[in-house]
């Protein structure tokens, strides 16, 4: 009797647990799985945990979020785990430059375009910035000095935007250079304080204490439009040399992925970039804002691909 | 007079309720990230940061430095009682720890260990309160010349650690700098060694092969040689002889602590150097100094001492360039520093003068913390010593399980479980013939430092080894490196 009890609970468990599953027309409705393909406190942790405190405060998403950390191999891990879900709506990643990079390096079965494109936020841009006490104040200054004598300019790895942009600026102001590379940022900036360096690329947010006491010396910024913490520093593209790189932190989800889902998230983000949250997010990382939705993303995502690629086979770097 | 009203008002900051409470829970923290192998206090502070995210940063501060210093006091554990090292620097800890337990001195082992964590690390927080704009400078004269000059000097110790068959030694070094080369070549991009795999594009990770080499090595070479099969304790301890360490413990050691504390602070201010190096090179500067280096590896306290107060100095000596500069010397300060970001901060120069309360009472705290590590530590010992006692049927699967467990938690990587295993019966051989795995896992982590900093130097300077002597701070690197190489070689003379 009882095992029989048991068994019709059972089933009508199960009926009732179908039932939702069957009238899926509406997404979402389940738990979100949200991949972070690098360890805590790094700038790709920050971000997604940003936006969903963001989507939580305003009760964007009906159901739970959970950000899971799955860091390894330069990201290799994290969208690699995504990539395996294939079509599954309920998995979401966000990206940074390994993004691009990474694939390029190592034999992924993925590339940044493989995935479905949600939304390009912002772009993680650099200053490129000399020592404190160098005579160089201007970044004209700067290339005049470098046409007569080629600098040595620091940056963290080689496959990176910080080898690429020196690289394409070089090109095109003609001029010579020697990149070194570094594994840290302590490292990078020590050789540049030590004076070891002429220059170096790097992120703005870990070197600004650095430029605001005149220990170094910020000369231009790679990104569309300076953050308001480095003051009226000249954009590369204010002067004159428009490259058009940056390294892109947006979201994307496995490849496949219903267009009614991505729709979903299109919209969610256009609502998660006008909050007063997501501006105070952009300010204090000194970020750039670069909003682009869905395939203008995956446009975006080829280009700067594409960039990578050619610099980085020539230089021998990648076959 | 200005330090002393600055440290007064650290003291008012930090020792306000809420703050000893996550200085304790730091420390205990800290404590607990040392003592499992290769879960190290960068992942430590890692998975607390984001419960830190919107907490008042001075009390968040408090609790994650407490957590890296207080890390430095628990890795020995496991080095002394197990032969694993709990943390990378603690690997010269086990030279001569291991042995003192073996030998039934593991309680005045684990006393002194704890003793000479505090010194080391008071010493550094003294250093910090008085010295930080001075060292300061130490820091901003080190370009990749320097590094290079200093890694130098850090392989040279490797003379001091190969003993017995010098062959074996130098052959085991070789395998170390081998293993070093995999991974992605710096200066060109290119995949060295990686055989397509992703995973393997950081190269070969350091914890997993320390702990194979030393732990599950040691393990299985107990196996072999059949003493697990004697009696049901274990007997490769001898009888615990009496728990406090004795007066000639302290007496012949009060130099060693101060040489430690001393050359710990100052590895530990230059970025990219850190605990690890400071604490080989303080085994080997003992070693060298010692009128009984034939003692050394197999149960001196000079061997013990050295490396710790060594260790603990330089986790303080990393907090100068963070402080004072906004600069990451280490994996666990560049955790750190990530998180002064996440919390609005801005590191650098004017972060101690605008931000004085936090930076001092970050500084108070570490004397506190270093104080309550102590008592930690000496009441916890009983507790540990216990641990030897247990039956090998026991205690062998519990350590092969911790490594396990310890190795997997670093990266959540199979392929470095998997290699933490292979390093042990790698390990396991080494022993058995003779090699130094010493030496290995020291050209493992100072090869791949000493090649990207020459590489560097010489792309900066165009080809030209001229740079070396062309630097104020690498001509007095040269100068220090010449005199301890002369000192070396007239000490050895006088003893022959």
């Amino acid at each position: 009797m009882r095992g029989c009890a048991a068994l019709s609970a059972m089933l009508v468990a199960g009926i009732l647990a179908s039932a939702p599953a069957m009238a899926q027309d509406k997404y979402p409705s389940k738990k979100l799985d949200w991949t972070i393909a690098f360890g805590p406190g790094g700038g790709n942790d920050i971000m997604t945990r940003t936006i969903i405190s963001i989507m939580e405060k305003y009760k964007l998403y009906p159901d739970k979020i959970v950000p899971e950390n799955r860091a390894g191999g330069s990201g290799a891990k994290g969208w690699g785990y995504v990539f395996s879900q294939k079509g599954n709506p309920y998995h979401i990643t966000s990206t940074s430059g390994s993004f691009i990079t990474t694939p390029l390096q190592a034999n992924t079965p993925w590339t940044a375009t493989t995935f479905t494109p949600i939304a390009l936020l912002a772009s993680d841009d650099g200053v490129i910035m000399v020592n404190g006490k160098s005579k160089i104040r201007t970044f004209k200054e700067f290339v005049d000095q470098a046409k007569a004598k080629p600098p040595a300019i620091g940056g963290i790895g080689t496959v990176n935007v910080e080898f690429i942009v020196p690289k394409l600026l070089s090109e095109r102001a003609g001029f010579k250079f020697d990149y070194v590379a570094f594994n840290k940022q302590g490292e990078l900036t020590t050789a540049l304080l030590s004076g070891a360096l002429d220059a170096a690329m790097s992120n703005p947010g870990e070197v600004l204490g650095l430029l605001q006491s005149g220990d170094l010396r910020a000369i231009a910024y790679t990104g569309k439009k300076t953050p308001k913490a480095l003051g009226n520093l000249p954009t590369l593209a204010e002067l004159g040399y428009d490259l058009g790189i940056s390294m892109p932190r947006g979201l994307v989800m496995p490849p496949d992925v219903p267009k009614e889902a991505q729709d979903w998230w299109i919209a969610a983000m256009k609502k998660v970039v006008e909050t007063p949250e997501w501006k105070e997010y952009i300010e204090k990382q000194l970020l750039t804002e670069n909003v682009l939705y869905g395939e203008d993303f995956r446009a975006f995502l080829q280009k700067t691909q594409g960039t990578f690629a050619d610099i980085l086979k020539k230089s021998g770097a990648i076959k | 007079m200005d330090i002393f009203s600055n440290l007064l008002l650290g003291l008012s900051v930090a020792i306000t309720p809420i703050n000893l409470a996550f200085l304790f829970a730091g420390v205990m923290l800290g404590m607990i990230v040392g003592i499992i192998p290769g879960f190290g206090p960068a992942a430590g502070i890692a998975i607390l940061l984001p419960i830190t995210y919107g907490m008042n940063p001075t009390s968040a501060v408090i609790m994650l430095s407490a957590i890296y210093y207080g890390s430095m006091y628990g890795g020995t554990i496991t080095s002394i009682l197990l032969n694993t090292p709990g943390e990378s620097s603690s690997v010269a800890s086990t030279f001569d720890g291991y042995p003192l337990a073996q030998q039934g001195r593991a309680g005045p082992a684990l006393v002194m260990q704890a003793v000479a964590s505090f010194i080391g690390g008071t010493f550094g927080v003294i250093l910090i309160t008085l010295f930080t704009p001075l060292f300061s400078l130490v820091t901003r004269s080190f370009g990749p010349p320097e590094f290079f000059l200093l890694v130098m000097m850090g392989l040279l110790t490797l003379i001091a650690m190969i003993d017995g068959n010098w062959r074996y030694g130098v052959i085991s070094a070789l395998i170390g700098f081998a293993l070093g080369t995999m991974g992605v070549d710096l200066e060109t991009g290119q995949t060295r060694f990686t055989f397509g795999s992703a995973e393997m594009i950081g190269g070969i990770d350091f914890i997993p092969i320390a702990i194979g080499l030393f732990g599950l090595g040691e393990l299985y070479y107990v196996f072999y040689q059949g003493m697990h099969l004697e009696g049901a304790g274990i007997v490769q301890y001898k009888k615990e002889k009496r728990f406090w360490p004795e007066w000639r413990d302290y007496v012949e050691t009060k130099f060693t602590v101060v040489r430690g504390s001393i050359l710990g602070f100052f590895i530990g201010v230059i970025p990219g150097a850190g605990a690890t190096i400071a604490s080989l090179m303080s085994y080997s500067l003992e070693k060298s100094l010692s009128k009984t280096p034939e003692k050394f590896g197999k149960g001196a306290m000079a061997g013990l001492v050295g490396p710790e107060a060594a260790n603990n100095a330089a986790s303080s000596g990393a907090m100068v360039p963070l402080l004072s500069l906004g600069l990451p010397g280490s994996a666990a300060t560049a955790v750190l520093l990530a998180a002064f970001l996440m919390w609005g901060l801005t590191p650098g120069p004017l972060l101690m003068t605008e931000k004085p309360e936090f930076a001092w009472g970050l500084i108070a705290s570490m004397y506190l913390g270093n104080m309550a590590l102590l008592a930690l530590n000496i009441f916890a010992i009983p507790l540990f010593v216990l641990m030897i006692k247990l039956p090998y049927r026991i205690l062998a699967p519990a350590v092969i399980l911790i490594c396990t467990i310890g190795t997997y938690s670093v990266n959540g990587s199979m392929l470095e479980t998997w290699l933490m295993f292979a390093a042990g019966l790698v390990g396991f051989f080494m022993k058995l013939y003779g090699y130094s795995p010493a030496a290995l896992v020291l050209a493992l982590v100072l090869g791949p430092l000493a090649e990207q900093s020459l590489r560097q130097t010489l792309t900066i300077s165009r080809g030209s080894f001229g740079i070396f002597l062309e630097r104020p701070a690498s001509l007095w690197i040269m100068g220090v490196t010449v005199v301890i190489v002369v000192a070396g070689i007239l000490l050895y003379r006088k003893r022959q």
